[in-house]
């Protein structure tokens, strides 16, 4: 069983052999597959960090610039409404104005129509009064 | 270790042949046939796996790059745990290797049924129950954890013998021999007990009743495997370190 003979070098230097070749052919090419593969993925991830970060910022610049945009409109939608506001009270007085113009002419016209009417309505009085005296006088006499 | 179950050629799936090796002379010197010849199908298996995987490799993986990929992963855990972040990666291939050869050995020796190849003497088995493999594999971990801390510290890494005193110094001359030695017998005593276990199952009782033992083996093999790779790290790790004797 303990039968020491040359197989023992032989083997050693066999070992050593194998320890080379596989160097060549496995440990070296593999490993340098599995450093190139960590490196990329490490390149990777720092690549689509900075542009996780970069999309970031520019959506928040983009919101900036929309709540600015939507403040411009609602400032915008504010004059034309103090505008529109002024215009509707402005038209409003005037047309106010012009109706109780043409309502204190005719209330004019109307006075001077009463006013005549009153006249030729005294002035007949008077000529009826008149008759009417003249008929008793007559009568009476 | 003899024969000792010669009944067993009624089964010839069943045999088991401890101490018995396929010799090879190559010019005086003579070596284990069979476990070269199972240890270059273990080689051949991951650097198939290897070249196939990486074929053609892809951003995102798929497949068989997939577990390659997991594999490669695994073992930079194992590694950077035993070695902290900063010195691992020179130290993966050695450390990953130990643990393909050994995971892959042992489970080969395990799952594929050697013993149908037949041959002349011995027979064809995990090459980790070789006890000559072991001991390669630990010598070589020493020789790794030496080399370590020579680089890092220069001839400053004896001073880690007399630290934090020189009455330890014996001890810590000991450690290096026993570092290797537990090593080599752990894996070899683990791979040689699980298949002597499994073939003493199989040869009373063919059916069944060695497969709980069989799921035993496999686990106990890849904890195996698991061992002396992370404690190949925490020694090449002391010797960077130098904090004395952490005993493993």
């Amino acid at each position: 069983m303990f039968d020491f003979d040359a197989t023992l070098p032989l083997m050693a230097i066999q070992f050593l052999l194998l320890v080379f070749i596989l160097d060549k052919v496995f440990y070296t090419p593999f490993g340098k597959t599995l450093d190139d593969r960590s490196e990329y993925v490490r390149s990777k991830r720092v690549g689509s960090q900075e542009r996780l970060d970069q999309s970031k910022k520019m959506a928040e610049e983009y919101e900036a610039e929309l709540a600015e945009t939507r403040k411009q409109a609602q400032s915008i939608v504010a004059e034309a409404q103090a505008e529109a506001q002024t215009l509707a009270s402005a038209q409003m007085t005037e047309a106010q104005q012009e109706a109780q113009g043409q309502r204190e002419a005719a209330q004019k016209e109307i006075d001077q129509q009463k006013q005549a009417a009153m006249a030729t309505l005294d002035q007949q009085v008077d000529q009826l009064s008149n008759q009417i005296v003249e008929k008793l006088l007559s009568a009476a006499s | 270790m003899p024969n000792f179950l010669t009944f067993s050629n009624i089964l010839p799936l069943a045999e088991l042949e401890v101490g018995h090796h396929f010799y090879w002379n190559l010019g005086g010197l003579t070596v284990h046939g069979q476990v070269f010849l199972t240890s270059w199908f273990v080689i051949g298996l991951l650097l198939i796996a290897s070249l196939l995987a990486g074929r053609n490799r892809q951003m995102v993986p798929a497949g068989l790059q997939n577990f390659m990929e997991y594999v490669l992963e695994f073992i930079r855990d194992l590694a950077k745990n035993q070695l902290g972040e900063k010195e691992y990666r020179p130290w993966v291939p050695f450390i990953g290797t130990l643990f393909l050869f050994i995971f892959v050995s042992n489970w080969s020796g395990a799952l594929i049924p050697w013993k149908l190849i037949q041959l002349p003497e011995g027979e064809l088995a995990a090459p980790t129950g070789d006890i000559n493999t072991t001991v390669a594999l630990a010598l070589l971990t020493s020789l790794a954890y030496f080399y370590a801390g020579f680089r890092k510290r220069g001839l400053g890494y004896f001073a880690k013998y007399v630290e934090p005193t020189p009455i330890l110094l014996p001890i810590a001359i000991l450690e290096d021999f026993t570092k290797p030695l537990s090593l080599s017998f752990r894996l070899f005593g683990n791979i040689l007990a699980d298949e002597l276990v499994v073939a003493v199952l199989v040869l009373l009782v063919p059916l069944f009743i060695p497969v709980p033992v069989m799921m035993l083996g496999l686990f106990t093999s890849a904890i195996q495997a698991l061992v002396f790779a992370t404690l190949a790290g925490a020694y090449i790790h002391e010797a960077l370190e130098g904090h004395g004797d952490e005993d493993h």
